[in-house]
């Protein structure tokens, strides 16, 4: 346990975890991982992500690797993307994949579950003006489908027309024939994956965090 | 001998059993009060009861026991089998740690502490006197969780899904556990705990990995094999689901002739197999399938419980002993809530997911024991375990207390604790969309974070499967179907059969489920998002202006009714072929009709695409006038000139007499006629449901065509409906059939004579009289009706018709529809039509 205290930036650790939840551990296995990819740079680039061997077969891996440049994922009035980012906001993305506490409230709950959702949400939301838009929608289908291969393009503009027709019906109901659906709001994408626990789906196992937690509530 | 006669015995007996107790389940089914308290199985244990007490009063004698042969042979596998094979394989590898450490930690937990503590009890001098294995041997039959008892209960009380996959997984993967324990202990047993030397424990524990390991593997390579032999049964589809028991089946019975786990061997080659099969084999096939596996898992399920019942009444063959049975059945609650808290406090470390509290209490109170270590019991050796009548008589009561109380008990108990109920809704598109997105994502992070997670691996699994298994084991037809598309296409399946429940009534129905997507701006480019539904044949219609501005005026809906009539009401009149082959079936009469009517609904639907997009191709080239009448225009005073519209071009012809010249659409034209329908599986095929699309019934004509049309042009819209309906969806200038329609210069609408006369009039090309040509191809029956249509149709338009002024053509331009009708009817290119058709001009 001793190993990071030794660490130089043992200070700033604490700040970030503060700030993301992580705890000093994992921060610091995350900190070796970045290190690794940018080559021991202070930032890191896309074509450091885009290098990752694993990365490659991954349908959306663009959309993934844009989100990690976006800075609406940094803080809550972000536009546009950067072309480098360092240590902190690395660790920012990552913490949306952070497993919620086990003991949180509803409201936290649902805090957790909307950060999660707009982490999402801006993910297909490319061009940033607030709703997906069917072409938005397309290309993430798309992307899903582009490993299936030859089927590929024409299904997935099947399939996203449907599901957009769907989002529309859900979302909006019966309409009137002039007005027409734009695309989907952040709150008719929160209304259409209500049927999905996102809050306890959307996150990965950090190494460590378990026993950490499991440190924590003992030691209390 | 004497149990091969009662083999016998049971296997006389048992249809009337099973019809008898399917009786009475369906009566359970039938009466709401029994089942919502009562669980189907608690019923028919005391129907076993009171059957046995009834048989016993008669004969002094107990002829029928659950006889362990019939159970392991028969009446397991088809439990076991079914319920392998419906596995939620998605579900059950996401919680295979927790259902692995549940099935061994927990079970060898529950066999050993109540062994050793049963043993205890005994020496406190309370209980009946066994030796230290026999009541191991014992502790390790009773502690097993049944999946029989769990799949009865559970399957009534609806908890969530993960919470029964855990209970349900681990009751079919204890088995290994059960049957390694209970076999090493009889042969401790047999040779006499004297001579058991450390050895031979350490041969049990690699007998159980031989076990369970080589069990899994009997069961994955008949899965293979099982994948791989339906890829091949296209023609021979009446065999696919005898392949698929027998397979399965033979995977059970090969484990357990290896004296593998058979019960492994079962399940994993039900869930390995699973996502192939379903796959390769038809529609039909999987129903079968589907059903058969039901039926037969729940009358061995019934039958088992019956015999449960009845044999509890056979008092000569167990012997009582309230000691040992309050004792065991206090261990076994007390050591089953014990294990269940400890192991799940270890793994809720590991679990994203922790199990709550709630959960745990449900598993700990699910662990029902059943018919399994019933059998087991019955089959001891009572030469070696002097104390099996005081087991069976335990075990009798340990399986009639936690089915009959905990399964009473489970359902009021999760109401109470308000464990989360499973929703037994479909997914969304879109929720099917964003789960395929999660396990994208949720794996591109683990990777960024150079993490190697659990879904890392499954990602890997997956490109595994997807570079080598399925390609080996896939029909190529499906292999290149993402599990997406299979997803939309299910739900748009289902969409085109709600449609049809509704009816058929292909407008109304197109209002029900698809309120207004609407209109043109909708998207960036409309245009393009029609034509690539089009294209494509995907099912989306995303232009239902049309439907949206038709008004419920009365003669709207005349023409509507009596278009959906004409449609709808169809008088089958085909030949009847006697036939009959044990391997090849041929479609029921109903069926036929069904799909008939069918698929004429999807082919309406498809029409109106192709209608539409024949018009936006060709409008350059050949005159086609698909009109729709707008509400607006409806209701305005006609249009003053289009009397003098000399632009419009009205082209008659001569229907080539033979259908063999429009091979296109001879396709097409089967869903018309009655004849050629049936049989034709290019309809069924090229007119799949889901390619015409959901929503796209109405007759979704192009946004132009709505803008413009005038009323009179309703007949000719309906006319060229009926017209398209014989065109292939490239119309061929070869059989240019389509008659370009307006009445502007005909005052009166002329039914042609010559189309009820199989088509065998002449288009008079005069300019006051219009005809309409129909290619001969079609039958005389749907001629009939459509002259008649005409007929009726006119009869509503003309009161709506008036005297048309004159109008000079500069009044055209300015607002006249027609003018941009003329774009859309112009001229036909001579070359297009050389002999067959003559262009007049008005």
């Amino acid at each position: 346990m001793g190993s990071f205290q030794s660490l130089p930036d043992d200070h700033q650790y604490r700040t970030l975890s503060l700030k993301t939840g992580f705890s000093l551990e994992q921060i610091a296995i995350l900190h070796n991982r970045f290190k690794q990819l940018s080559q021991n740079e202070e930032t890191l680039r896309r074509d450091d992500l885009k290098t990752i061997q694993d990365l490659e077969s991954n349908p959306i891996r663009y959309q993934i690797i844009e989100a990690f440049f976006d800075r609406r994922n940094f803080q809550k009035d972000g536009v546009g993307s950067v072309e480098e980012i360092g240590f902190e906001e690395f660790l920012t993305v990552m913490s949306y994949f952070r497993a919620p506490a086990h003991h949180i409230t509803e409201e936290q709950r649902e805090e957790i579950r909307r950060a999660k959702l707009r982490f999402l949400f801006n993910m297909h939301d490319t061009d940033n003006d607030g709703t997906i838009t069917l072409e938005e929608y397309r290309h993430v289908v798309e992307e899903l489908l582009s490993r299936s291969g030859a089927l590929g393009r024409e299904t997935a503009k099947g399939i996203a027309d449907a599901a957009m027709l769907e989002v529309a019906s859900i979302s909006v109901g019966p309409m009137a024939p002039d007005e027409f659906y734009e695309g989907i709001t952040f709150e008719h994408f929160l209304k259409i994956l209500k049927g999905i626990e996102i809050e306890t789906r959307m996150h990965i196992r950090f190494l460590n965090m378990d026993t950490a937690v499991f440190c924590k509530q003992h030691s209390v | 001998m004497a149990t091969y006669l009662s083999f016998q015995i049971i296997l006389t007996f048992s249809p009337l059993f099973s019809l008898f107790s399917t009786l009475q389940s369906s009566v359970f089914h039938f009466s709401q009060r029994f089942t919502t308290a009562v669980p189907e199985s608690c019923m028919l244990i005391l129907l076993g009861l009171v059957l046995g007490a009834v048989v016993l009063i008669a004969s002094k004698k107990q002829p029928y026991q659950l006889d362990p042969g019939l159970f392991f042979l028969f009446l397991l596998p088809t439990i076991v089998g079914d319920a392998g094979y419906f596995m939620p394989a998605r579900l059950f590898f996401d919680n295979l740690g927790a259902i692995l450490m549940y099935a061994v930690v927990g079970t060898l937990w529950n066999a050993f502490c109540t062994g050793f503590c049963l043993y205890g009890v005994k020496m406190a001098g309370v209980i009946v006197n066994a030796g230290l294995m026999d009541f191991l041997l014992f502790g390790a039959l009773i502690s097993a969780v049944d999946p029989v008892a769990v799949i009865a209960v559970f399957e009534e009380v609806h908890v969530n899904e993960t919470l029964f996959i855990i209970v349900f997984g681990e009751s079919l993967l204890n088995d290994a556990v059960t049957v390694v324990l209970y076999k090493v202990y009889i042969s401790f047993v047999e040779v006499g705990p004297g001579n058991v030397y450390t050895a031979d424990y350490f041969k049990g524990i690699a007998s159980f990995l031989i076990v369970s390991i080589g069990g899994t593997l009997v069961g994955l390579i008949f899965a293979i094999i099982l994948a791989f032999v339906t890829r091949f049964t296209k023609n021979v589809r009446i065999i696919e689901p005898l392949f698929i028991f027998l397979l399965v089946y033979l995977a059970y019975l090969t484990a357990e002739l290896f004296s593998l786990s058979a019960i492994l061997s079962m399940t994993f080659c039900g869930i390995g197999c699973n996502k192939y099969v379903e796959a390769n084999i038809s529609q039909k096939s999987r129903t079968t399938v589907k059903y058969t596996m039901k039926t037969l898992a729940s009358i061995a399920e019934t039958i088992i419980f019956i015999f449960l019942g009845i044999s509890a009444v056979d008092k000569s063959k167990w012997a009582w002993d309230t000691g040992l049975v309050v004792s065991t059945l206090i261990f076994i609650l007390v050591f089953r809530a014990v294990g269940v808290a400890g192991q799940t406090w270890f793994l809720n470390w590991f679990r994203l997911v922790p199990l709550e509290k709630i959960d745990q209490v449900v598993m700990s109170y699910g662990g029902l024991r059943g018919a399994v270590a019933f059998a087991l019991v019955v089959l001891l050796d009572k030469e070696h375990v002097k104390a099996k009548d005081y087991f069976v008589a335990t075990t009798i009561v340990v399986v009639f207390f936690t089915v009959m109380f905990q399964g009473l008990t489970i359902k009021p108990l999760v109401k109470w604790l308000k464990v989360p109920r499973s929703t037994n809704r479909k997914p969304t598109i879109n929720e099917e969309i964003h789960e395929r997105a999660f396990d994208h994502i949720l794996t591109a992070v683990e990777d960024i974070a150079g993490l190697n997670g659990y879904h890392h691996w499954r990602d890997k699994w997956e490109q595994f499967d997807k570079n080598y298994l399925s390609k080996l084991l896939l029909r190529k037809s499906v292999y290149h179907k993402s599990e997406l598309w299979e997803a939309y296409q299910k739900i748009n399946i289902r969409d085109a059969i709600s449609v049809i429940d509704q009816g058929g009534n292909v407008l109304t129905s197109a209002r029900l489920s698809l309120p207004s997507m609407a209109s043109r701006t909708s998207f960036p480019e409309v245009t393009n998002v029609t034509n690539y539904l089009r294209e494509n044949g995907s099912g989306v219609c995303l232009d239902l202006q049309v439907i949206d501005t038709v008004p419920g005026a009365k003669i709207e809906e005349d023409l509507e009714t009596h278009h959906v009539l004409v449609e709808n009401l169809y008088k089958p009149r085909r030949q009847y072929q006697s036939h009959y082959s044990r391997h090849f079936m041929t479609v029921g009469e109903k069926e036929r009709q069904d799909r008939e009517v069918f698929q004429r609904n999807m082919h309406n639907r498809l029409e109106s695409f192709k209608s539409t997009r024949y018009k936006r191709h060709k409008k350059d080239r050949n005159p086609v006038v698909v009109p729709m009448a707008p509400e607006e225009d409806k209701h305005d005073p006609p249009e003053p000139d289009k009397d003098d519209d000399v632009g419009i071009t009205f082209v008659a012809r001569k229907a080539p007499e033979t259908p063999k010249e429009r091979p296109k659409s001879a396709a097409l034209d089967g869903c018309q006629s009655p004849v050629a329908a049936p049989p034709s599986p290019t309809c069924g095929e090229k007119n799949l449901p889901w390619k015409s699309g959901m929503g796209s019934l109405p007759p979704c004509v192009s946004v132009e065509a709505t803008k413009i049309i005038p009323i009179d042009l309703q007949q000719a819209w309906d006319q060229s409906i009926s017209s398209l309906e014989s065109l292939a969806s490239p119309p061929e200038p070869q059989h240019p059939r389509v008659s370009a329609v307006s009445s502007l210069g005909g005052p009166v609408w002329t039914p042609a004579k010559g189309k009820s006369g199989a088509g065998s009039g002449s288009n008079t090309g005069s300019p006051s009289s219009l005809q309409f040509k129909f290619p001969t191809g079609k039958e005389d029956e749907e001629e009939g009706t459509l002259s008649q249509r005409q007929q009726e149709m006119q009869a509503l338009m003309s009161s709506l018709r008036q005297p048309p002024p004159p109008a000079t053509q500069s009044a055209g331009k300015r607002r006249n529809p027609c003018v941009y009708l003329r774009s859309l009817v112009t001229v036909p290119p001579s070359g297009a039509e050389p002999q067959s058709r003559k262009p007049t001009q008005l």
